[in-house]
């Protein structure tokens, strides 16, 4: 080793441990940023589930009362003006399995789950995976039927489509 | 006791570790089906790194990390670390960064092929059968005066430079510095613990440097010269895989609603097309590339860093698939990558008579 080795050593180390330092001192400030953003994230999701609590608040009041046409009217309504809101989706998909129209039901599960994946995915409190999976099985079991009754019908074919693609999101894997 | 050990090839001992390791995987966190892929985890790496911006896809993941060190410590420890490297690099790189597109077409590697078959999904069929035929393609290529240049004895520190890095990857998972990204939603937080992925990563790089167990090459060298060993490792893993998925209760046959599929066949048909022969041509599949640059393959270390920037830009650039099937990016680039591939099997062909005129 001779000397241009032993220097080469030294500037090596020194430029580690700058860099190191460096690294150090600015992930001390990135924390204290964080901490203060994650409370004001906090903040802010709190308001936002106040906003979409009133954006929904009209047609919640119809469904409570039981008026269900004039309540899915109302929420198709409120889709309209906020389409970037996917749980308005949730909402309709549940309205209209409970009227038995399974298959505009899938659609809207899809739509919602497309728009926020967190509904399929157990590790977030959006999971509904459960309710969806329920709806999946009615889908399967009455669209696999009307296949085989109508094997050329393109909207039953579509509908099959979105029910096994929410199969597979729900099954999880690496999307 | 020593007969038996010696009865049992290494590559049998390697396919054991990834199917069961892949398997146990899964029930310790890892994305269902998806226990160990290559291609999944390389574009995870990619995300923590920022190269993408999907944070449900951005975790660094130690199995990877394994691989590489693992094949390191074993090629170092047996005397079997060669740096050569300095064989068409830009081919490689290329031809890495297609491999990988053409996995995400199908959503998966070719290990993650065999366990998606071995969880009963039969949307792998075509992808075995795309694979077969892409190998098979190779092989005439091959049988034909396929070969890339050949490597050189290159200086040693060279060889140092891929699992140099993945040493540095691992200071950052544990560091966890801000700038290295971890999704806690979706594929990323499905995780099994650090110290059991990497365990296992490492475990299953040393047997593989050992064994040069390789999903591509033991259907090459089967099609090729009818050579079974490291095909005896493949149907080992893919058994070992099968068996513990039907103990652990994952194993549901058939086509429809299974975990992170779709069912555009032809697609899934041609891209692991695509995966066989790219993977022909650069000489092992992604899993081999990484034990490869370990063991101070420079030209693996290459074809790495082409599967890193596929991982990124499958991402960025949209070319894959979903459960709703390959996007039409996703499409056009495996057409574009076949097109590469057989490009580079044509022109690397050594002719009769070619020196002569």
């Amino acid at each position: 080793m001779d000397w241009l080795d032993k220097l080469s050593i030294v500037v090596i180390a020194g430029l580690t441990l700058a860099t190191m330092g460096m690294v150090t001192n600015q992930e001390i400030n990135y924390r204290h940023l964080a901490n203060a953003q994650a409370e004001a994230s906090g903040l802010q999701q709190t308001s936002q589930l106040e906003i979409d609590k009133n954006i929904f608040q009209p047609f919640d009041e119809l469904d409570r009362q039981g008026r269900i046409d004039q309540a899915r009217i109302k929420l198709e309504e409120i889709i309209k003006q906020n389409p970037d809101k996917s749980s308005g989706y949730i909402l309709m998909a549940r309205l209209q399995v409970k009227q038995g129209n399974v298959g505009d039901g899938v659609l809207n599960y899809r739509r919602a789950v497309d728009m926020q994946p967190d509904y399929v995915d157990k590790k977030t409190p959006s999971f509904i995976g459960r309710e969806i999976a329920d709806v999946v099985q009615k889908g399967v079991t009455k669209y696999s039927r009307e296949k085989q009754l109508r094997p050329n019908d393109q909207q039953v074919a579509q509908v099959l489509h979105d029910v096994y693609y929410l199969q597979s999101r729900i099954g999880g894997g690496c999307e | 006791m020593k007969t038996l050990v010696k009865a049992i090839d290494m590559s049998i001992l390697a396919g054991a570790f990834l199917g069961f390791g892949a398997v146990f995987l899964t029930y310790l966190g890892n994305p269902i089906n998806s226990g160990i892929c290559v291609s999944c985890f390389l574009e995870n790496i990619a995300g923590a790194l920022q190269l993408h911006d999907q944070l449900r896809m951005s975790y660094i993941r130690p199995e990877i990390l394994g691989f590489v060190l693992g094949a390191f410590l074993m090629a170092r420890t047996t005397g079997r670390f060669r740096v050569r490297g300095g064989s068409s690099p830009l081919i490689r790189f290329m031809t890495g960064f297609f491999i990988i597109v053409g996995c995400a077409v199908f959503i998966g590697c070719p290990i993650k092929m065999f366990l998606r078959l071995a969880a009963g999904d039969l949307t792998a069929v075509a992808a075995v059968l795309g694979l077969v035929f892409g190998i098979w393609v190779g092989v005439k290529y091959i049988k034909k005066g396929l070969a890339l240049e050949p490597p050189k004895i290159m200086p040693t520190a060279q060889g140092y430079v891929v699992p140099a890095l993945a040493i540095v990857l691992l200071l950052l998972l544990f560091l966890a510095p801000s700038f290295i990204k971890t999704g806690d939603t979706g594929p990323a937080a499905a995780r099994a613990p650090i110290p059991i992925a990497l365990g296992i990563g490492l475990v299953i790089g040393a047997f593989s440097q050992r064994s040069g167990l390789c999903i591509t090459g033991g259907i090459r060298n089967f099609i090729l010269a009818r050579e079974t060993t490291l095909l005896k490792g493949i149907i080992t893993a893919f058994v070992g895989a099968l068996i513990l998925t039907s103990m652990l209760g994952q194993f549901k046959l058939g086509f429809n609603g299974q975990p992170g599929s779709h069912l555009s066949h032809g697609w899934t048909f041609l891209a692991m097309t695509l995966v066989g022969l790219g993977s022909v041509l650069i000489d092992g599949c992604p899993f081999r590339q990484l034990v490869k640059a370990g063991q101070g393959d420079i030209d693996a270390g290459i074809a790495t860093l082409g599967m890193l920037t596929g991982g990124a830009l499958v991402y960025t650039w949209a070319l894959r698939s979903t459960s709703a099937g390959p996007t039409l990016q996703g499409q056009v680039t495996v057409l574009i990558g076949l097109a590469f591939t057989v490009s580079v099997a044509a022109a690397f062909r050594k002719r009769r008579g070619a020196a002569r005129a």
